[in-house]
């Protein structure tokens, strides 16, 4: 106990307790560690190993090497579901990034029903996403589709389009609920790192001459820099998993147009119960995620001042 | 700063408008209104669709953003006797409070000894069980999928009670250690003085002074339980066990058949609790998510 009475005064390097307390700090640790490792490390281990054998639900598999990487890389469907995967990986968060930003930036600085607006914004993220696309679906309907009327209506087309039965189109639907979905967390986060920004430098930069431009991009973006870049990566690894819009929206269809790989993984993997190949299509895209995990936590590392 | 609102305006950021206010504000205005529009127009589609009768859904000549024939509960109707949308909200409720119970056990310990027992390495420590929340699902269903069979859990709300924890520990572990720092040592030290025990300090007087960090890390818990839809999806297979997120979307379908008016009504009496009360504690969460960012 001695150690923690002088611990707030000491520096930190200096007051690392006895032994036997530390010990009792790690037991406290370690039945979340055991969990999560028993969930989530022992799975992930384990699907390493499936997509490495020929597992089916039927009967256990033997260890075949790199085959099915090299069946599904041979496979037309995977290879239309790793392209669709990367473009709307790339646009969508293209355009969340930007959406973001924009919608900050119009969020910032008091007014009246400021609050009454946050609430709403936030709404597409806080609702379940498999509701919401559902709600999209429907907005979507081949027949009485509510944004082929409104589009209509406005002039801007003379004939309804398929939304979900035409493959640019299904892909621009599947982008955009992507995008209308996530926008609102990034812009919290983005304002997050407004509000953090230090007043007197941006006092500083004006006094000194700059426009709005030069201030946004000379002195504002560099100092919302990291917590945009840790924004963008979370998002880079979460869109490139999705799979519930699409599931849902387009079920990967018109025939596989919008098939993205967490999908395909499903199809293959539960339906058609080949385990190792499932297995393999969903961890192509381990190394990528890894570099970006990798990426996100050196920035937060950084900022928290442990590496 | 975790009690502070990460969306509080300081009144100093009002340059970044004053200039330009005049000129920019007609443009500020309409980028608003077009943004609420495309942010709400799904949700009022969702309301008006299920007040409305068939007929005037499946109509191609009638204005559909308004009623055509008189509205009707019909819908709300044939979701609570016809399908089984009371079952599959107690089943959400359950797994819910079930794991918000796994979690708040498993993490406020961990957090709290990483935060204050000054274990060597307890950054790095929880830096790395921060990365496990970035392990997706897709990565792990295949596998999940035989480990529930193997516990005999499969087609029940346990395998989800038993698997969801492992989104919410770690971001909770997170969120509570940000907490956890801010309570000031002076106080747990007084109560040692006073000749409380460690575990008395900890109970009576760190728990809390930290129970906003505990309320937004159950509240995380519970919202990610209901958000989840792939694990609900490949664990759960009878009406009974499914989850409300997943029993709406997937048993109002029958076929080609979508019935619409009731889908969007479970959306909507399903979706919007969970709206809410997540919005209710995003402040926590970004602060758990910019982590240290924001200071």
């Amino acid at each position: 106990m001695a150690t923690l009475a002088s611990g707030v005064a000491v520096p930190r390097t200096l007051a690392v307790p006895r032994r036997a307390a530390q010990l009792k700090g790690y037991v406290l640790v370690l039945p979340a560690v055991i969990y999560v490792l028993a969930l989530l490390g022992f799975p992930l281990a384990l699907g390493i190993w499936y997509s490495l054998t020929d597992t089916t639900v039927a009967r256990d598999g033997h260890f075949i090497g790199l085959k099915n990487f090299v069946d599904a890389l041979r496979d037309p469907t995977f290879k239309l579901a790793l392209r669709n995967t990367l473009i709307i990986a790339l646009v969508a968060t293209a355009a969340k990034i930007t959406l973001s930003v924009g919608l900050a930036f119009l969020l910032l600085g008091a007014f009246r029903g400021r609050s009454l607006l946050r609430t709403l914004f936030v709404l597409p993220w806080t609702i379940p996403v498999a509701l919401s696309t559902i709600a999209w679906k429907w907005m979507f309907h081949s027949q009485f589709s509510v944004v082929n009327w409104i589009l209509i209506h406005l002039g801007v087309i003379d004939q309804g389009i398929q939304w979900l039965g035409t493959p640019v189109a299904a892909m621009f639907a599947v982008i955009l609920v992507s995008t209308w979905r996530a926008v609102p967390f990034g812009a919290i986060v983005v304002m997050a790192g407004l509000t953090a920004l230090p007043a007197d430098v941006l006092d500083a930069a004006r006094v000194d001459g700059a426009n709005w431009w030069q201030r946004f991009a000379r002195v504002i973006v560099p100092l919302i820099a990291p917590i945009l870049f840790i924004a963008i990566l979370f998002d880079l690894i979460f869109t490139l998993t999705e799979l519930t819009v699409v599931y849902l929206l387009t079920g990967g269809g018109p025939v596989d147009q919008t098939q993205v790989l967490a999908n395909y993984a499903l199809q293959v993997g539960v339906p058609g119960s080949e385990l190792g190949l499932g297995a393999a299509i969903a961890l192509f895209m381990l190394p990528v995620l890894l570099l970006l995990t990798i990426l996100a936590l050196r920035t937060i590392a950084r900022r928290e001042g442990v590496a | 700063m975790i009690a502070e609102s990460v969306t509080a305006v300081r009144p100093t950021q009002g340059w970044l408008w004053a200039r330009h206010w005049r000129r920019g504000r007609v443009l500020r205005i309409a980028a608003l209104a077009v943004y609420t529009l495309i942010t709400v127009f799904p949700f009022y589609w969702m309301l008006i669709t299920t007040f409305k009768q068939n007929s005037d859904l499946y109509s191609e000549t009638n204005n559909p953003l308004w009623f055509n024939a008189p509205p009707t509960l019909d819908n709300i109707q044939y979701l609570l006797e016809q399908t089984r949308f009371l079952t599959w909200m107690w089943n959400s409720l359950i797994i819910g409070v079930g794991v918000v119970i796994i979690t708040l056990v498993l993490a406020v310990p961990a957090g709290y000894a990483l935060a204050r027992l000054r274990l060597p390495g307890a950054e790095q420590m929880g830096i790395a069980i921060f990365a496990t929340y970035l392990v997706p699902p897709t990565l792990l269903f295949i596998p999940l999928t035989r480990v529930v069979h193997v516990l005999g859990l499969s087609n029940t709300i346990w395998s989800l009670v038993l698997v969801l924890p492992t989104i919410s520990i770690p971001f909770s572990i997170w969120l509570l250690m940000g907490f956890f720092k801010n309570v000031p040592f002076e106080i747990e030290e007084a109560a040692l003085v006073d000749g409380a025990t460690r575990s008395q300090a900890v109970f009576q007087v760190v728990l809390p002074i930290s129970r906003a960090g505990l309320a937004a890390a159950g509240m995380f818990a519970f919202a990610i339980s209901l958000q989840a839809f792939l694990y609900p999806l490949v664990f759960t297979s009878s009406t009974a066990v499914k989850p409300v997120t997943l029993g709406v979307v997937t048993d109002l379908v029958r076929g080609d058949l979508f019935y619409w008016g009731s889908l969007m009504a479970g959306a909507l009496l399903a979706g919007l609790p969970v709206a809410i009360l997540f919005n209710y504690f995003l402040d926590d969460f970004v602060e758990g998510i910019t982590a240290g960012s924001t200071k």
